[in-house]
């Protein structure tokens, strides 16, 4: 069983070799295909082994990753000094000294160094889907684009589906501060891929930021073995946190919100868009951000319920709000794409701060649906840039007149990640209800109001982008569809149809999938049961018949709505007062947002300190 | 399946219209005027079944019929006794139909006021969520037929709550000083602009339907005292239709700024202060 959790590691590494060195596109092609089987099948074996499992690989294992992290170390400070940046290179050293003095204190444990439970699981079914259908849908991105390098492309995103696999495996924190550097050092070589001078600045930007995660992972660990003497995350889990010192879980939780891009440090992840759109449809769907919820998570048993745990449910939940605050002033399709990410990831790390069972199940259905809708997104913004040459909201004006499929797509993607019935808006809905039993408690009120709030601006920019799409001058006269690749609309429709199904099925997905993931990270599982496709919670319950009458409104009935006709009925033109002006329709900018944007930024700082100093207990 | 609240809800746009009658009537004393017959509405509703139907395209006036199917259906699962959030959010769903057809034509004014819709949304919802939370904290229960059933009475705990809800009627139903996605005087109607004939019947029945479900709300903040709950909303008939007639239009930060930075602190320290006081 040791070899499955191996081969889930190595294999994508090995099919990336294979597709490096593989001289025809369509073997390529195929041989990126084979990832989803595999990984799938691979991710399923583990499913059905006994969980948890701790293994202990041979001992040159651990040498070699000390060894890696140096090299990695060094590559960065090289890649400082090569571009002349200041901070990469300072923060390398920085790293090198602290990764030295943690090797000098570090006592040897017996904690196994791999520990894989239902939580791994969960994100190794997540990078095996999402993540290898993105890997295919690169192939055919790819071959429009440049098909020289094509071949490195691929492999750097199948290489990361097995660094992510193996960060998610981790249970030694100094190997999961070498994995979190991989992931860093990918996002890297993949943002800078087309070699032009913005493509190098802004990942010399995400490269500075994600490094600053790395040194509160080494100050977590370093107080960590001073305190507790314990570098493992089951051993962190033991420890008792109402009796001694916070400063590791406030350093470790730094780290997530660098990772998860949470304000001020969101820059990093909205300079990814220059690289090509697979790029960001993996940074923002199955890998790297996903590490940060994932993080909290980990921790969230013992955060629970701590000064810490209610400063991050203010902190993400102002990032939710804010974020998709500046969403609204945005004009370019994917940065709209990369703020809701951000707003979104800071709900997955709302939720899983607040560390009771129902609220974890919110936190993995989040991370569930947002990985699959996200992707979803982003490779529609990639077939609108290919296909239709359009980048910003101007441009996709009547898009519905010449593409009704990516219309459909992208509206499904939008509203499943605001409107009733779909998975996301479920999740809302669980913490929503999770959070009205504690009143009492400031952090918790606030909590309601931001994903009120937040999820409310979310659904006014969603519809902003669905309004300018869907404006159409008269009549659909003969039914047209656009001719997209097969690729293109294979991986999509997939996602789409996974979206669909799995918030039909809500109740049994949560109830006997997710809830198996929540029992292993919690004591128990959260108290929600399924009957047929009713979902019960202890305080109340979403009927079948309302999720298939929300479906059939929203889903059917604007599908229905393009073949609708009525033909005895006369036609006339827009009412305009009876003048005849050409009017050049756009949309609402809100610039009055934009204004403010200083002062989001500042308050985010500040907050960020706050979580740091006083949930930390620094002070 | 419950049949009293189908029945109900089938009803409801005979209902509603009989209330906006009543509101034009009252509205005319209130002016000094005698006001049309408390029938108008329906008079108005055979005119319009009668008139020549004309469109832009059939996916506009499509979404008109489904604005008015959404809303129904959304009455549905408020009355039907299910989860109030849910009931809540429902509406939002319906108001996509409203929005997505005003968009979808290259009207100035119709897309304008698509656009302010959002806005009301965006105003008025967070308000709404956190009332859900806070008849919760009161009845102890989410689902609207045990709200109903309850022993207590959220209208005396909660009695900022229910002034910040009174306050908000007009945003939902749109009507001065919060009537800016319709503003007659300014876009001629917002979304309902293109629409005419049959189709404006059916996004004119759509709101009577919203009548029912904002009083309906209304309605259980009296709790298991149904008789307080029938004083409650026949008070806030009178009361929003005194706002409509003295106050005068703002603009639509005026609005979002009043309901965030006014009532939902209102709101907030009602529930704080409560759930402090029961520990």
């Amino acid at each position: 069983m040791e070899k499955v959790i191996y081969s889930l590691f190595l294999l994508p590494w090995l099919l990336a070799l294979l597709v490096f060195v593989s001289p025809f596109h369509r073997l390529r092609q195929l041989i990126t295909f084979l990832s989803f089987p595999i990984l799938t099948y691979l991710s399923f074996k583990v499913w059905n082994l006994k969980l948890p499992l701790f293994i202990t690989p041979p001992e040159w294992v651990n040498l070699a990753v000390t060894l890696f992290d140096y090299g990695l170390l060094l590559y960065f400070l090289y890649q400082g000094i090569k571009f002349r940046n200041f901070l990469v290179s300072v923060l390398a050293a920085a790293q090198l000294f602290l990764l030295s003095w943690v090797l000098l204190i570090i006592p040897h444990g017996e904690t196994p160094p791999i520990y894989v439970d239902g939580l791994t699981t969960f994100m190794y079914f997540i990078v095996a889907t999402v993540g290898s259908l993105i890997c295919i849908y690169a192939t055919k991105y790819m071959e429009q684009e440049d098909l020289d390098r094509e071949n490195r492309f691929v492999a750097a995103l199948l290489w990361f589906l097995g660094v992510m696999n193996f960060a998610v495996s981790v249970n030694n924190v100094e190997w999961f501060f070498a994995l979190f550097e991989t992931t860093t050092l990918a996002s890297y070589v993949l943002i800078r891929f087309r070699w032009d001078s913005v493509s190098i600045s802004n990942a010399l930007q995400a490269l500075w930021m994600n490094q600053i995660g790395g040194i509160a992972i080494l100050l977590a660990l370093l107080f960590g073995i001073k305190y507790y003497s314990v570098y493992s995350f089951t051993d962190i889990l033991k420890v008792n946190p109402a009796v001694t010192s916070m400063i590791p879980l406030g350093f470790l939780a730094i780290a997530a919100l660098v990772k998860g891009a949470q304000m001020p440090f969101h820059r990093w992840l909205l300079g990814a868009m220059v690289a090509p759109t697979p790029v960001s449809a993996i940074l923002h769907s199955a890998t790297m951000v996903k590490i940060a919820p994932y993080l909290i998570l980990r921790l969230s048993p013992v955060i629970k319920g701590t000064l810490l745990a209610k400063l991050l449910i203010v902190t993400t939940g102002f990032v939710f709000v804010s974020a998709g605050l500046l969403a609204l002033t945005q004009d370019n399709f994917k940065k709209i794409l990369a703020y809701s990410t951000i707003s979104l990831l800071g709900l997955m790390m709302l939720t899983a701060s607040m560390g009771s069972p129902t609220a974890v199940l919110a936190s993995l259905l989040l991370i569930l649906f947002h990985a699959v809708v996200k992707a979803l997104l982003f490779m529609e913004a990639g077939v609108i840039e290919k296909l239709f040459k359009a980048k910003y909201i101007e441009e996709i004006r009547r898009l519905v007149e010449k593409a009704p499929i990516t219309v459909v797509f992208i509206s499904i993607g939008f509203m499943s990640m605001t409107i009733v019935p779909y998975g996301i808006f479920m999740a809302k809905w669980l913490t929503l209800e999770e959070a009205s039993n504690f009143l009492s408690h400031g952090a918790y009120v606030g909590s309601i109001i931001f994903i009120a709030t937040g999820s409310v601006i979310l659904t006014l920019l969603y519809f902003k982008v669905i309004g300018v799409m869907t404006r159409k001058r008269g009549e659909f006269m003969r039914f047209k569809l656009e001719k997209l690749p097969f690729i293109y609309l294979s991986t999509a429709g997939l996602l789409a149809l996974f979206t669909i199904v799995g918030s039909i099925f809500i109740a049994h997905l949560s109830a006997d999938f997710v809830n198996a993931v929540v029992a292993s990270i919690s004591s128990s599982p959260a108290p929600v049961k399924a009957s047929g496709l009713t979902l019960i919670t202890p305080l109340s319950e979403v009927y079948g018949w309302q999720i298939i009458g929300a479906f059939i409104l929203l889903l059917i009935v604007p599908i229905f709505a393009y073949f609708v006709h009525f033909p005895e009925v006369d036609r006339v033109y827009e009412y305009t007062c009876g003048e005849r002006v050409e009017t050049t329709l756009g949309t609402y900018n809100f610039f009055c947002v934009s204004q403010v944007e200083p002062l989001i930024e500042t308050a985010a700082v500040a907050l960020f300190i706050i979580t740091l100093v006083l949930g930390g207990g620094l002070i | 399946m419950n049949w009293e609240a189908l029945v109900f809800t089938l009803f409801s746009p005979v209902i509603g219209g009989f209330i906006y009658g009543l509101e034009r009537v009252v509205r005319a004393r209130m002016q000094g005027r005698v006001g049309p017959p408390v029938l108008q509405p329906f008079y108005d509703f055979l005119k319009l079944m009668d008139k020549r139907s004309i469109v832009i395209h059939s996916f506009h006036a499509f979404m008109g019929i489904m604005y008015l199917v959404g809303t129904w259906f959304s009455l549905y699962v408020l009355l039907s006794g299910g989860d109030l959030l849910i009931a809540i959010f429902f509406h939002v769903l319906s108001l996509a139909f409203l929005v997505v057809g005003g968009f979808s034509v290259r009207s100035p004014y119709s897309i304008l006021g698509a656009m302010r819709e959002l806005l009301h949304m965006v105003a008025y919802e967070p308000l709404y969520v956190l009332t859900a939370a806070g008849l919760y904290l009161v009845t102890g229960t989410f689902q609207i037929s045990e709200i109903l059933n309850s022993n207590e009475v959220p209208l005396f705990v909660l009695p900022l709550v229910f002034v910040s809800i009174l306050l908000s009627l007009p945003t939902l139903l749109k009507k001065s000083p919060f009537d800016i996605a319709e503003a007659h005087q300014e876009i001629i109607g917002g979304p309902e602009i293109e629409y005419s004939g049959k189709f404006y019947e059916a996004v004119y029945t759509a709101k009577w339907i919203e009548y029912v479900y904002v009083f309906f709300l209304i309605f259980l903040f009296g709790g298991g005292n149904h008789l307080l709950g029938a004083f409650l909303v026949l008070f806030a008939f009178f009361f929003f239709n005194l706002l409509d007639n003295v106050t005068a239009r703002v603009n639509f930060r005026q609005m979002v700024a009043f309901h965030w930075y006014v009532l939902i602190p209102l709101v907030v320290i009602n529930l704080m202060l409560l759930a402090l006081w029961r520990g």
